[in-house]
């Protein structure tokens, strides 16, 4: 193979490709959104089949989590602070925004460390935050408390549904040949567990998000998938070290452990998730309110389930672009831009 | 929400910096990482910086090349 040392030739290596056929799945909302908007899907070779997995933390996000909020908003009153991604999030009964509608108290916050910020201004409210995201999240939770507790408060908490990645890298492994890694996932746990996984078959390369990064860390996947042996590649060095954030898991496992998740779509997923320790069940809003288990499932026709799996394309739901649409999202990978489904309906559904 | 950005910091004091990301200013928590300096680079994710960028992307991707594919 001639070398690939430019823009130009990674372009050209990945529109040529002509070997053995080859899935990538990219794990991170982020990327998904990254790779339709740089049109990369576009001049693939058909050779190379992206997978747009479950990483976006938005549409992974059970629809009986946004009952629970509901529920604090309208049953207990509280105020309700999250990123503005879960407020069209469909819950089994209503969306955040619908509660909203209702005289719920639902508050747009730029990060965890604000709400908690905005709990101690308005001592009056009792402020809850909508804890959802990956282990790039967490550690702002973990600070939210942290200052809560700094600041003596007794009206802030959490209601968590933190995921951790290694559980859904394993449950995932059979639907794709190589994982292309989320790289600010792996700037927190860095590089350990993509070398035992490479050790037990399972493929991938860690991507940065510029159009670049992209694209050395598709080319690099795809040359060494092609190759036959599991492999392991770290193409977002700048931001990925090798230990990854010592203090960032030391501190959220001062204040978090390990616990099952459920994952929209996909099911529980064993040690998939973390909640707060008991030591700080003041600020974990399910205890703290007592919130009722929301058994109750609705039934409906999305497929956001096979479509995190790779199992078929957002445009095969038979709700794509008609009943499900951003305006009116059915599931919630139509909601946030991150979304498998909404990336394909805002670029046009290019395969 | 899951969005990540680079911010260059502008002031550092125990544990709070303020930074610009691309023009805008903002406070963010660094407590996650020790000895920071106006002038140093960072990846902000939920209002916290993550970890610290050390280079840019075009020298990145030369190495990355230049080990796996040439
Ligand atoms: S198009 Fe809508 S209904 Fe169909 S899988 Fe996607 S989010 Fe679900």
């Amino acid at each position: 193979m001639t070398s690939i040392n430019s823009t130009a030739d990674m372009r050209n290596f990945l529109e040529t490709y002509d070997g053995p056929s080859v899935r990538i799945m990219e794990v991170c909302g982020t990327h998904t959104h990254e790779i339709f908007r740089q049109g990369i899907r576009r001049f693939l070779s058909p050779k190379i089949n992206l997978i747009s997995g479950p990483g976006c933390p938005v549409c992974v996000t059970p629809a009986a989590y946004i009952d629970e909020a509901v529920y604090l908003a309208l049953e207990k009153g509280c105020t309700l602070t999250t990123f503005g991604d879960l407020v069209r999030v469909p819950g089994n009964v209503k969306s955040l925004q619908q509660a909203r509608a209702e005289g719920g108290k639902v508050k747009i916050v730029y990060s965890p460390i604000d709400a908690e910020k905005y709990a101690k201004d308005h001592p009056e409210e009792q402020v809850v935050f909508l804890s959802v995201g990956f282990e790039t999240t967490t550690p702002s939770d973990v600070i939210a408390v942290k200052n809560a507790v700094r600041d003596g408060l007794d009206n802030f908490s959490l209601l968590t549904a933190n995921k951790t990645m290694p559980g859904a890298y394993e449950a995932m492994a059979s639907s794709t040949d190589a994982y292309l890694y989320p790289g600010h996932v792996h700037a927190i746990i860095g590089t350990k567990l993509c070398r035992d996984l490479a050790e037990r078959g399972v493929s991938g390369t860690i991507a940065g998000f510029t159009g670049d990064e992209l694209l050395a860390a598709l080319a690099v996947t795809v040359k060494n998938v092609s190759e036959g042996k599991p492999f392991f590649v770290n193409a977002y060095p700048r931001v990925v070290t090798d230990e990854g954030s010592p203090a960032a898991v030391a501190l959220v496992d001062k204040f978090m452990k390990s616990c099952d998740a459920e994952w929209r779509g996909i099911g529980v997923i064993p040690d998939s998730g973390v909640e707060l320790r008991d030591e700080y069940a003041a600020y974990d809003a399910r205890k703290k309110y007592s919130v009722p288990k929301m058994e109750f499932e609705r039934k409906t026709a999305c497929k956001c389930g096979i479509v995190l799996q790779g199992k078929i394309l957002p445009s095969e739901c038979p709700l794509f672009g008609k009943a499900c649409n951003p305006d009116h999202p059915v599931g919630a990978c139509m909601v946030s831009d991150e979304g498998a489904c909404s990336a394909f309906y805002m670029y046009g559904g290019q395969s | 929400m899951c969005v990540g950005l680079a911010a260059k910091i502008i002031s550092v004091k125990d544990g709070v910096a303020m930074v610009d990301c691309t023009g805008a200013k903002r406070e963010i928590s660094a407590e996650l990482l020790d000895d920071l300096e106006p002038g140093d680079y960072v990846m902000v994710h939920a209002g916290c910086a993550i970890a610290k960028i050390t280079d840019d992307d075009k020298s990145e991707t030369e190495k990355v090349l230049k080990e796996n594919l040439a």
